[in-house]
């Protein structure tokens, strides 16, 4: 018994818990942006380790020596909670994807409603940092952010029952545990990953979403006004939303972790992470921004009726 | 969509980026860069000093034993001293990494070898 | 209460390069009104050059832009020239010519950079930026230097272009015009990108006409006028060329219009380099400049250049006045900005190219009032030496 709680312990903090995901978290931000950098033409990371691959920590650990600003006017306990709260969730959320076998760390049923709403959560929290760091480009960032989620959320979720009604089930183990004979759902429901890739897009504001935080409009959106730790926080969140990302996209339409022949479950489902990663990274380099406007328009008009179109043909055909 | 094929092509390519202080480019002939003076051709007219846009040629001394002092922090590269000079005593060379912490160190003075 | 309120943008913006500030009066998300207020970065270059000689001005008035140095250069010493009453050896002016036009070609490459960042296409930022490098090669080769050329002097140029540097540009320029042939397809394909600039930023050619609007910002609303060829100087009433124009009136028109000019450009680089004449490059010329009042005009890269220049037989001019394209097209920014996004606006000023510290002169600003005025120069001087006495 205590022996369980000890490995549970490990699990969580350890691997694949705690520890690994920020290790992921920044390998994921170093793979993206030296990605983006060869598509641009350019090196990206260098000099910092290996190929640069110690850039990020580099980064996180600068941030973390920097001087802390909180804006005079700012509601001081909400704009220092936003960062922990921008952290924590995509964590938390990240624990209940199925990494190292079919079955997640935290495994219930209903855990992808969960996820769901920590997603959800997430642009939340933003608002409240931009509500509380008062200043006029984190509000006007802020309001965008709600109203981006506002848009990409319904064909998000819609398309996400996809693969639920086939599984019939709610957890995201269970999804992974129906994909492990290797039929994947992306085979089936081509449309609903295109779906959740451009959603995703959004949901991290990435090009060409990253309308709340245009950076020649706004500085930085709705993050303006953090800096120093508060910033390094928000980076390793930024991070942690990426591998939350992908894993959405490997666990619900590329089987997880599950693989065939001599490689282990756990390369399987890095190597599928690494493959969403690049598909994110590629659509971010080959876009212009969207004005907010065309977004809100763009997503109702196009993405929620392909959305439940893709649903209507899961009910039809059903697999 | 329509830079996809673009974006493949330069993953295969090597980044355009020069890695500057580890690899140099090579010297573009022709590049106005530091000073050089050459005592033997000039007469000390001090048409150089006079035209100086930045003021950072000072002549010290007039007509054949004149010395020179040129201030590289202050000038501005334009070459209008190499232009003005009638004997082509200054020159401009391609030499052109002069950072450096100490502006006393930028100052070059252009001393006569003592006949 | 009123239904508008006021933003602020600027001085200090992330989407401008320079300081200027604009009050907008916004409705919503619509620009009702905007005001612009410049002079944050006068650097008192009319002043200086009244102090300097005529040769060193060449340096000073190349340093008004970094962008188009040739071009205000060439506006210089085409007034001091005509004071003078020296004709230029034609070599020289051919050489002039192939100068200015790899400055445009580098000048339209570096916009189009911008304005793709401007609106968040970072990619073709990276692409064009990294072009622009040959062009800006060619340009170290021909003059020495990447940026600030120097190869005007007054009665010619300074450095001739052989023939290894002729085929050199030849080489270059081929790549340039592919390339930007490139670019004009992906900003003409690209959804996001047509999503950002069509209808954005509408300029219809009657306003542009009243509200004066110069170069590329002009002729993508369907006017044809560029001093290239309604008032030929250097070697362009000897080059054949097609004024590029556009009647789309928006920013996508704008974009094609720059794009068609580069192309245009190359075709004009290498006329010249197979038809230059042989000769000297330059004349020598007096020091003084005998008295004189002289109005030059050049198509710089963004626009017209005027120059005015009345000499009084000295060595330094009694009085110099440059007007550089971005304040021709301020008037028609403002009416461009109307009507329009509040997101839209840094792509819109991207737009006309603004180069807002060539532009910014002396205006006088109560700032606890908000007060603006301008004085005359005797007034001025009124003022200064009331100044000094009061000291």
């Amino acid at each position: 018994m205590a022996q369980g709680a000890i490995t549970f312990l490990l699990q969580i903090v350890v691997f694949p818990g705690f520890l690994f995901l920020v290790l992921a978290a920044l390998f994921y931000e170093w793979l993206d942006r030296k990605f983006v950098a060869r598509f641009q033409n350019r090196f990206g990371p260098l000099h910092t380790g290996p190929m640069g691959l110690l850039q990020p920590f580099a980064d996180l650990v600068k941030l973390l020596s920097k001087e802390d600003i909180v804006p005079l006017a700012a509601d001081k306990l909400l704009f220092s909670a936003t960062p922990i709260f921008l952290a924590t969730f995509p964590l938390l959320a990240l624990f209940c994807v199925p990494i190292v076998e079919n079955t997640a760390l935290i495994a219930f049923e209903g855990d992808l409603i969960f996820v769901i709403f920590l997603s959800t959560l997430i642009i939340v929290s933003m608002f409240i940092g931009a509500w509380s760091s008062t200043s006029r480009f984190s509000t006007v960032g802020g309001v965008r952010a709600c109203l981006q989620m506002l848009s990409y959320e319904i064909p998000m979720t819609v398309v996400m029952t996809g693969p639920v009604i086939v599984a019939k089930s709610l957890s995201l183990s269970k999804i992974v545990q129906w994909q492990s004979s290797g039929f994947w759902f992306v085979t089936t429901q081509p449309l609903g990953f295109c779906i959740l890739s451009i959603c995703l897009l959004a949901a991290l504001q990435r090009i060409p979403f990253d309308i709340p935080k245009a950076e020649t409009e706004l500085v930085a959106g709705w993050a303006t006004e953090f800096s120093g730790k508060k910033l390094a926080l928000l980076k390793l969140a930024e991070d942690f939303e990426l591998v939350l990302a992908g894993a959405i996209m490997t666990s619900l339409y590329l089987g997880g972790p599950s693989g065939f022949w001599f490689m282990p479950p756990f390369a399987w489902f890095m190597a599928k992470l690494t493959l969403c990663i690049l598909i994110l990274s590629n659509l971010r380099a080959l876009f212009a921004r969207f004005r907010i406007d065309q977004l809100i328009r763009g997503l109702w008009q196009y993405l929620i009726p392909l959305a439940l179109f893709q649903i209507i043909l899961v009910q039809l055909i059903p697999w | 969509m329509s830079m996809e094929a673009e974006l493949i092509r330069s993953l295969i390519r090597r980044p355009a980026t020069l890695l500057y202080p580890f690899k140099r480019r090579p010297l573009i002939e022709g590049l106005r860069g530091k000073h050089t003076w050459d005592s033997e051709r000039c007469i000390g007219c001090g048409l150089c000093a006079r035209d100086c846009p930045a003021f950072a040629i000072e002549m010290i001394g007039t007509g054949p034993t004149a010395e020179l002092k040129v201030d590289l922090g202050e000038c501005i590269f334009c070459g209008q001293c190499e232009e003005g000079c009638p004997r082509e005593a200054i020159k401009l060379t391609e030499f052109y990494e002069l950072a450096d912490p100490k502006r006393k160190n930028l100052i070059l003075e252009f001393k006569r070898e003592s006949v | 209460m009123p239904s508008t309120i006021k933003i602020p943008f600027g001085p200090q913006h992330p989407a401008l390069k320079e300081p200027e500030s604009f009050l907008f009066e916004v409705d919503g998300e619509y620009v009702v009104d905007v005001v612009p207020r410049i002079g944050y970065a006068h650097r008192g270059i009319e002043k200086a050059l009244e102090s300097r000689t005529y040769i060193q001005n060449l340096y000073l008035i190349e340093r008004i832009c970094g962008i188009c140095s040739h071009a205000h250069t060439t506006c210089y010493t085409q007034a001091v020239e005509e004071a003078l009453k020296v004709d230029v050896p034609s070599r020289a002016r051919y050489i002039r010519t192939i100068v200015a036009e790899l400055e445009r070609i580098h000048n339209h490459y570096l916009w189009l950079g911008l304005l793709a960042h401007e609106i968040g296409f970072d990619t073709l930022f990276m692409y064009t930026w990294r072009d622009r490098e040959i062009v800006m090669d060619l340009l170290e080769r021909i003059s020495g230097n990447r940026v600030q050329y120097a190869m005007n002097i007054i009665g010619g140029v300074r450095r001739d272009i052989t023939p290894e540097v002729s085929s050199e540009i030849t080489k270059g320029i081929e790549v340039l015009s592919e390339r930007m042939k490139y670019y004009k397809k992906v900003c003409s394909d690209e959804k996001t990108m047509l999503a950002r600039t069509t209808n954005v930023g509408v300029l219809k050619a009657k306003d542009a006409v009243s509200l004066c609007a110069v170069g590329p910002t002009l002729r993508a609303s369907s006017v044809k006028r560029d001093v290239r060829a309604d008032d030929p100087y250097a070697a362009y009433d000897e080059i054949p060329f097609q004024v590029v124009t556009n009647d789309g009136c928006d920013l996508a028109s704008r974009v094609a219009t720059r794009c068609d000019e580069v192309v245009e450009s190359v075709g004009i680089i290498q006329y010249a380099l197979d038809h230059m004449p042989k000769g000297s490059i330059e004349v020598i010329v007096s020091r003084v400049i005998p008295s004189d009042e002289v109005v030059s005009r050049v198509e710089a890269p963004r626009g017209e250049n005027l120059h005015y220049l009345r000499s009084n037989e000295t060595d330094k001019p009694a009085r110099y006045k440059i007007r550089a394209p971005t304040l021709a097209n301020l008037s028609a920014l403002c009416k461009m900005l109307i009507g329009g996004y509040i997101a839209d606006i840094p792509a819109v000023i991207a737009g006309i190219d603004p180069c807002f510290c060539c532009m910014d002169r002396l205006t006088f600003i109560d700032v606890n009032s908000d007060k603006t005025w301008n004085w005359k120069c005797d007034e001025l001087r009124r003022h200064a030496i009331k100044w000094h006495k009061e000291q």
